[in-house]
């Protein structure tokens, strides 16, 4: 027999967890609210093709076509950079090294995953937007190259766990077989690793872009926030700068306030897909 | 192209990757720590900003207080519901479909981008549920931000305990509630905190939840749970995007930097230990 305490116990922990998960789904059920109310004087479509971004102006000009592009040109560029460096910092550390150094290598990734990112921007607003400007002669630093640096760093840390952990795994499967054929490394890591690790590949990078588009403070920093069609050394505006600048300032309730929550909500379809396709990506990686 | 050439490229790939990893690593610590080393002192780290613009002099003592007092709430807030759903997960929960499902919406949790959140809280938080800006209101933001992370990480730990030591106690009759309390949990309660100071850290250099739902340019520290706060990531923010003072920049950058590596290190610690006991 369960004895009274036991059985508030299980109740409490049901109650707590129930309420966890209501939770979860309440924070995008009302999103998707206060969206709504947007998305009945303008078309979805609308709002996502249209170029116009006038808070002030009638509902028909508060749209966001340049501002997705910009999310995805500063991910892209990011990702672009960070890729051949990610992977191959993760094949050092999978294959060459020598445990100790391994750990030593890991720690400092680490850390530089836990940097914040507001201190990104700072650097990156110090460092990167100065060097573009004398180097590349601009009259603003701030752009799209400069989003896509600083991000690089930071999804770095992303994509050399991912693409290690199943190289490593790969490896150690391959390593004494091709070590008996007197196969050299790096001819066994080009030929065999380097293909069997394709899908961890290809989820790293997915993974990334999810983590550069959700990316606010380090971005916003950088990017001179301009809403218009992004040029690689041109001004941009990405939708979390975006909601950050403007959300303070929008009245509560008026038309601007829910084109920013609708915003909000394309951010956030957009994420849900690309991490229903990590999801997919990585439930058919067999290693 | 012959074999060595190609070797020989490849290799240079591979290290001169890992080579620019190490660089960036090294460059930003070293920045950061050349540059902010001279803004701190004690007055820095233990007085209130002022000057005109506010920041421009002075330090930024109520926004250090202000970082730990939101990462504790968020992650008493984050913690408790995380452990819960984890306990319920392992122990209590017999459906498949339900675990399942708490697991998807978990998951889709964590890809929600930090900015999402803060808008929830600025508005439901904040302006439905009447808490203003506050502590109270960034700290649960910053919980909603760091529960997925908790709870991904507890779940592991209860799975990873022997089945066997489950199984032998219930087979002598110990009740649910009791095993969990004297035996489960005394194993995992390190990798537990472990988990919990890592969310904090992180929930600590987090600025986009607090911009729309408790930070402010300046405040005394807090005297209640409802008055607004300063938080170093927003401070920082502050004073480079309106060009207040680049020095004392430096030195919030640094401040934040040292806390989070203490952070961190006092969460390694605790690991260690508890591998010594095993």
């Amino acid at each position: 027999m369960r004895s009274l305490g036991e059985k508030i116990f299980e109740s409490i922990i049901k109650i707590i967890s129930l309420f966890s998960v209501l939770l979860l789904v309440f924070i995008v059920v009302f999103i998707f609210k206060e969206s709504l109310i947007f998305f009945n004087r303008v078309s979805i479509v609308d709002f996502i093709i249209g170029r116009k971004w006038n808070p002030l102006g009638a509902a028909e000009d508060l749209s966001i076509w340049p501002i997705i592009l910009g999310t995805v040109y500063v991910s892209i560029v990011a990702i672009l950079i960070a890729m051949p460096i990610g992977v191959g910092t993760a094949i050092v550390l999978s294959t060459y090294t020598s445990n100790r150094i391994k750990k030593a290598i890991r720690g400092g990734i680490d850390v530089l995953a836990g940097i914040p990112s507001v201190v990104y921007g700072f650097i990156g607003l110090l460092v990167v937007v100065k060097f573009l400007e004398i180097n590349l002669s601009l009259a603003a630093g701030e752009s799209v190259l400069a989003g896509g640096i600083v991000l690089s760093v930071m999804v770095l840390p992303f994509i050399i766990s991912t693409c290690d952990e199943s190289m490593e795994k790969i490896y150690e499967k391959y390593s004494q077989s091709s070590s008996a054929l007197g196969v050299s490394k790096s001819y066994l890591i080009r030929n065999i690793i380097l293909p069997e690790s394709k899908r961890s590949i290809l989820a790293s990078m997915v993974l990334a872009l999810g983590r550069g588009m959700g990316e606010t403070m380090a971005v916003m920093m950088v990017i001179g926030n301009a809403p218009i069609m992004p040029k690689l050394l041109g001004k941009t505006q990405t939708i979390p700068s975006l909601i950050t600048l403007e959300m303070g300032m929008a009245e509560v309730g008026s038309l601007h306030y829910h084109a920013l929550f609708a915003s909000g909500f394309v951010l956030m379809l957009i994420l849900l897909g690309i991490n229903a396709l990590l999801y997919f990506i990585k439930s058919r990686i067999n290693v | 192209m012959n074999e060595k050439t190609k070797s020989f490229l490849f290799k240079g790939w591979i290290l001169l990757s890992t080579l620019i990893v190490l660089a960036i690593v090294f460059y930003i610590f070293g920045y950061i720590l050349s540059n902010g080393i001279e803004s701190i002192n004690m007055e820095f780290l233990l007085d209130g900003p002022s000057g005109i613009p506010v920041g421009s002099q002075g330090g930024i003592f109520p926004a250090i207080v202000g970082s730990l007092l939101l990462m504790l709430i968020s992650c008493v807030f984050a913690s408790i519901l995380a452990i819960s759903t984890s306990i319920y997960l392992v122990f209590y929960c017999e459906s498949e479909r339900i675990k399942g499902l708490i697991h998807l919406i978990t998951q889709c949790m964590s890809g929600v981008p930090s900015i999402i959140l803060g808008l929830f809280g600025y508005t439901f938080l904040v302006l439905y549920l009447n808490l203003g800006r506050s502590v109270l209101a960034g700290g649960l933001t910053l919980g909603f931000m760091i529960y997925p992370f908790i709870q991904v990480r507890v779940e592991k730990t209860l799975l990873e305990v022997d089945k066997s030591i489950i199984n032998s106690s219930y087979a002598l009759g110990i009740s649910r509630t009791y095993t969990l309390f004297k035996l489960i949990l005394p194993i995992c309660k390190s990798d537990i905190v472990s988990a919990i100071t890592l969310a904090g850290g992180f929930a600590m250099g987090a600025a986009s939840p607090i911009i729309l739902t408790a930070a402010v340019t300046f405040a005394p520290i807090p005297s209640s749970l409802s008055s607004p706060v300063m938080a170093l990531p927003f401070h920082l923010y502050i004073l480079t995007g309106e060009g207040i003072s680049l020095e004392k920049a430096y030195g919030t950058a640094l401040v934040l930097i040292l806390l989070l590596l203490i952070i961190n290190i006092i969460s390694t610690i605790i690991n260690i230990t508890r591998k010594e006991h095993k």
